[in-house]
């Protein structure tokens, strides 16, 4: 990561809870001075009528990180991204964008903040009806207070990036799902903003169509390094996206960690459920599980026969080449040097655990 | 209800153990068991006394007096400061050359609705232009067009304000109930002793009247618009107010035009019953006054200018909401040139006839007239028994009972004891059946009904119906829905409106139960039929478009004064949503329930008796509570044509300024209206409950 170590991370959400019902946080306040885990907080808010959605959870997002929050309907993922960005009021916690609390932040602050640091696409796109693509994206800018020029040709640039160009004038009635959030990211993207904000976003897309956007949102991301919580309750999508992953249930998280510390050693029984429905041998890369060469160069493969895989390769990939081989394969990066090694029998305990 | 019971339940529940249907079954018939038990020995029971009256409407009308004195200034400025857009639009309209104004809506035609809108304009104008009546018309449209701006930002406004304050949101929406509930003339005694005699009260009034559609659909509107782009906003940054003006009304401008379109044709609508205060040379004054001098040609011409003009205004406002409609501005522009022109050459060289020079339809007026006057010296009699027979043995016994209503010389006999005691013994007898069969619910409707038949509705024991009411409430409603019930019967009583009120639900009542019946019939046969809709829908939208006041003209022609014509106005008018309602109801299905259904063997009858029917229930009782409020809305403006009870009381109240009468006898109207809208929707919701909708 770019940032030093010791500066504050993009975002941090610090025992966040979210309550609904009357009264909530005269509620919440008396529940917690009962003490006990969140779990027990939240059966006593539950007995007065209130819904705990989101119950005291942190986490910290680093600069640069593509951090996802998966969760089944339900979980309250959608809850937290909404307190992160204060479109809800949470009803305890912190949340702090490079450092600063924006849940104690004036409104003046936070319609500054929202026009100049954070962006955010919508499951069901958000897109205004009434304007054509290029207003819909240029709106952003608009409320900035930039010149109409100004806004057309950074609309344009966006519409360009997401590669919609020819489609300026259409209104989003015209144009397929799959279009529309091309948009929806577009003018996301538009006031160039440190914080994304994506929820769901590929949630109501065909599959097809789903794959596609997740390439081109991770080509995006690659260039543009932005400070991201993405929404999801695809399992395959959060393993193919993510740096880091969350898992939410019943408001708590359950485990964060990197997709293969989720996949290999899940935290219990319910995200290892989850981890089961995976095919790790596509899911997966020979990163994932290798051996790394230590610093001093120690275990370099000396004792390696057979071809080298490359640490981007699917497990599945590297058991074929491994099949005609049963002995410790080299393991190299993109540019041919030497990373680490894999032993088939790491290959074959990672493959294994699929099998039913 | 018993149907949403598990069967296990049922029988594992012992038998004495009632639903809440049955308990107000029984409460309903205890109460008019005592109640008709009681009568004889208490006359207190039988009548409600004189001397437990109150003088309500007098305070009522010494306060409200009191009050519009204290704002009296305000409003006489407000009707000075509306004098002159009054008098521009006037003048634009009525006395400028007819040749700017008909352009001008041509004009306007063709850029809101294209090449066809225009064509509608100009014939609808050449009919309205040939009656003689332009300048009458164009008087009533300057009225609508000044209200109409008021009604929209004042609905725009409310509803707005409703959506973003979400705590006043509930209390927003019973103002708006009431505002519509309120009968139309009831507006007009305080407005008429606020502003004076004048076109000022029409004005207003309708404004009044007109802005709760638009803030109900605004309010729609913004509820509908996804609540993600509303976040998007929010997210961009938007301050409140660019969020409302930029992005909200914009996006939910479909709905609030559907909205415009409402708030217009109710504008209309109440500019024209305004027209009984007088005093102004409008159209719906002059179909008053052909009609009270029963030329009925004219009459009848007037009404059918007010018809087109009310048509016209519809299409035109209804074409807002489709932008792909529109006309080439330029070609608008040229015409309204044009039109300009010809009113500057008709002005200043007089070549052009003016509008009160154009009377090319009186002959046909004077041809009806002979027409009907030939009519009904031939077929006189024949209409009489029509409504002699109707009144003897269909209203006259609901109103008063069979056991004062059947007479020698209607009914060949005399009712006695003997007679009511055989008639309650079949009924009982018919009861004890259903009882027998476990339908409780329905032996007390049998009971009730035999009941109210041999007694009528107007002398019904108040008592009985106060509990009645109350348990109605409670089984709707809860606590809250039965004390309400019970305290608005109690009150009217105290008001001294009791017999008033009785009158207004016995002639509604008759109504309703017509049109439910009537249009349940062709509602289902609509839906059954597509050819049979393709008849009913033009009928159904034109008896829509038409404003209350003209329903009265070809009743009045044929029956003359009455109560009969009063009853016939309300069953055209509220017949309507009866139709709509079952129809939609029945048709929409969803495919895979007919689909099982049909898999399952039912053959067309079976799936319309089990799957379309209750599947339509919670839709057809919506139509049913449009059909009750339609019919209350008409029976106030009925009473121009002779109808006792409530309605005739507000009309009187108009006539003598009566504040207190007025104002007592609306509110009383509003509170049946509510207590019937509540009951019915209170129905319709656990029925959709029960189906999980």
């Amino acid at each position: 990561m770019t940032n030093a170590a010791g500066a504050a991370p993009a975002i941090a959400c610090e025992d966040l809870w979210m309550v609904f019902g009357e009264r909530a946080r005269r509620q919440l306040d008396s529940a917690r001075s009962g003490g006990g885990s969140p779990a027990r907080i939240a059966g006593r808010l539950h007995d007065q009528g209130l819904i705990p959605a989101v119950r005291g959870i942190s986490f910290d997002v680093k600069a640069g990180e593509l951090f996802v929050v998966m969760g089944l309907s339900g979980s309250g993922k959608s809850t937290v991204i909404r307190c992160l960005s204060r479109l809800l009021e949470p009803t305890a916690g912190a949340v702090r964008i490079a450092g600063e609390d924006i849940i104690a932040a004036p409104p003046r602050r936070m319609v500054a903040l929202r026009r100049r640091k954070m962006g955010m696409v919508f499951q069901h796109f958000g897109l205004f009806p009434h304007m054509t693509v290029a207003e819909n994206v240029a709106y952003p800018l608009k409320v900035q207070g930039q010149p109409a020029a100004a806004r057309a040709a950074r609309a344009l640039e966006v519409i360009e990036l997401v590669g919609l160009a020819g489609r300026e004038g259409a209104y989003p009635r015209e144009l397929s799902g799959g279009q529309r959030q091309r948009v929806g990211i577009a003018r996301s993207l538009a006031v160039d903003p440190e914080i994304w904000f994506l929820d769901e976003p590929f949630s109501a897309l065909d599959p097809l169509i789903r794959r596609q956007l997740q390439d081109e949102f991770l080509r995006l991301q690659s260039g543009l390094r932005k400070s991201i919580v993405f929404i999801t309750h695809d399992i395959a999508e959060a393993l193919k996206l993510a740096d880091r992953i969350a898992i939410m249930r019943d408001g708590e998280i359950v485990q964060i960690g990197t997709p293969a510390e989720i996949v290999l050693h899940p935290a219990d029984d319910y995200v290892a459920e989850f981890a089961r429905d995976i095919p790790r041998g596509k899911m997966m890369t020979v990163a994932s599980i290798m051996q790394p060469v230590g610093a001093g160069g120690e275990g370099g493969g000396e004792d390696c026969r057979g071809p080298a895989l490359a640490t981007a390769m699917s497990l599945d990939d590297a058991l074929a080449t491994c099949a005609a081989d049963l002995s410790p394969h080299r393991v190299t990066d993109g540019d041919g040097r030497v990373v680490g090694t894999m032993r088939p029998d790491d290959l074959v305990r990672a493959l294994g655990a699929v099998a039913p | 209800m018993s149907l949403a019971e598990s069967p296990a339940a049922a029988l594992a529940a012992p038998a004495w153990r009632l639903g809440p249907g049955e308990r107000t079954a029984l409460v309903v018939v205890l109460a008019g068991l005592v109640s008709a038990l009681l009568a004889p020995l208490l006359p207190w029971v039988a009548a409600w006394p004189d001397a437990w009256v109150l003088p309500v409407t007098e305070r009522v009308g010494s306060g409200l007096g009191w009050f519009l004195d204290l704002i009296k200034p305000a409003a006489r400025l407000v009707s000075g400061a509306l004098a002159w857009p009054m008098a521009g639009t006037t003048w634009l309209l009525a006395e400028a050359p007819w040749p700017l104004a008909f352009g001008g809506f041509v004009a306007l035609g063709l850029w809101v609705g294209g090449p066809w809108m225009a064509a509608l304009t100009v014939a609808s104008l050449g009919f309205v232009l040939a009656s003689g009546y332009w300048t009458e018309s164009m008087n009533t449209l300057a009225l609508v067009a000044v209200s109409v701006p008021l009604a929209l930002a004042l609905g725009l406004g409310i509803g707005v304000l409703a959506f973003e304050m979400r705590r006043i949101r509930a209390a927003l929406q019973t103002v708006l109930d009431i505002m519509q509930t309120v009968p139309t003339f009831a507006y007009l005694t305080p407005l008429l002793v606020l502003f004076g005699f004048g076109p000022v009260v029409g004005l207003i009034a309708s404004a009044i009247y007109a802005a709760p559609p638009m803030a109900r659909n605004v309010l729609l509107g913004l509820e509908r618009v996804d609540p993600e782009i509303r976040e998007a906003a929010r997210m961009i940054g938007t301050s409140r107010w660019q969020r409302i003006v930029e992005i909200d009304i914009p996006a939910a401008m479909g709905q609030i035009l559907v909205g415009v379109n409402q708030c217009v044709m109710a504008a209309l609508s109440m500019v024209i019953i305004a027209a009984v205060i007088g005093g102004f040379d409008d159209i719906g004054w002059t179909v008053l006054l052909t009609m009270r001098k029963a030329w009925f040609g004219q009459a009848l011409l007037a009404g059918m200018v007010i018809v087109v003009f009310a048509m016209l205004i519809d299409r035109m406002s209804a074409a807002l909401a489709e932008p792909e409609r529109r006309g080439d501005p330029r070609i608008a522009r040229a015409v309204l040139g044009v039109s300009v022109l010809a009113g500057l050459v008709s002005w200043t060289t007089g070549i052009i006839p003016g509008a009160a020079e154009i009377d090319l339809l009186d002959p046909v007026a004077a041809y009806v007239d002979a027409g009907l006057t030939e009519f009904t010296k031939a077929n006189g009699a024949a209409l009489d028994q029509v409504k002699n027979t109707a009144m003897f043995y269909g209203l006259l016994p609901l109103r008063i009972g069979l056991d004062d209503a059947v007479l020698p010389f209607t009914w060949g006999f005399t009712w006695d004891r003997g007679m009511s005691a055989w008639l309650l013994g079949l009924a009982g007898a018919g009861a004890a059946l259903m009882l027998w069969r476990g339908w409780l619910v329905a032996a007390t409707v049998l009971l009730a009904g035999t009941a109210v038949m041999l007694v009528g509705i107007t002398q019904l024991p108040w008592p009985a119906v106060v509990v009645a009411a109350a348990a109605l409430g409670w089984r709707a409603g809860g606590w809250g829905l039965a004390a309400f019930a019970g305290l608005s019967f109690l009150a009217m009583a105290a008001a001294g409106l009791w017999d008033r009120a009785m009158l207004s639900i016995y002639l509604s009542g008759a109504a309703v139960l017509i049109c439910a019946c009537v249009g349940g019939a062709l509602g289902l046969l609509a839906a059954v039929s597509p050819l049979a809709w393709r008849v009913l829908r033009p009928v159904c939208d034109t008896l829509q478009t038409i404003p209350l006041f003209v329903f009265l003209i070809p009743m009045l022609m044929f029956f003359q004064i009455g109560e009969f014509s009063a009853l016939l106005a309300i069953c055209a008018y509220a017949v309507v949503p009866m139709i709509r309602y079952t129809r939609h109801g029945i048709v929409s299905t969803p495919a895979d329930l007919v689909e099982a259904a049909t898999a399952s063997g039912a053959t067309r009858w079976q799936m319309l008796r089990d799957v379309r029917i209750p599947y339509a229930a919670p839709s057809m009782l919506l139509g049913l509570n449009q059909t009750i409020l339609y019919a209350f809305a008409m029976l106030v403006i009925a009473a121009l044509i002779g109808t006792t009870g409530l309605g005739q009381a507000i009309y009187i109240a108009l006539g003598k300024a009566d504040l207190g009468l007025g104002v007592s006898a609306g509110a009383a109207m509003a509170l049946l209206a509510l207590i019937a809208d509540r009951l019915v929707q209170g129905f319709a919701a656990e029925r959709r409950r029960a189906l999980g909708l």
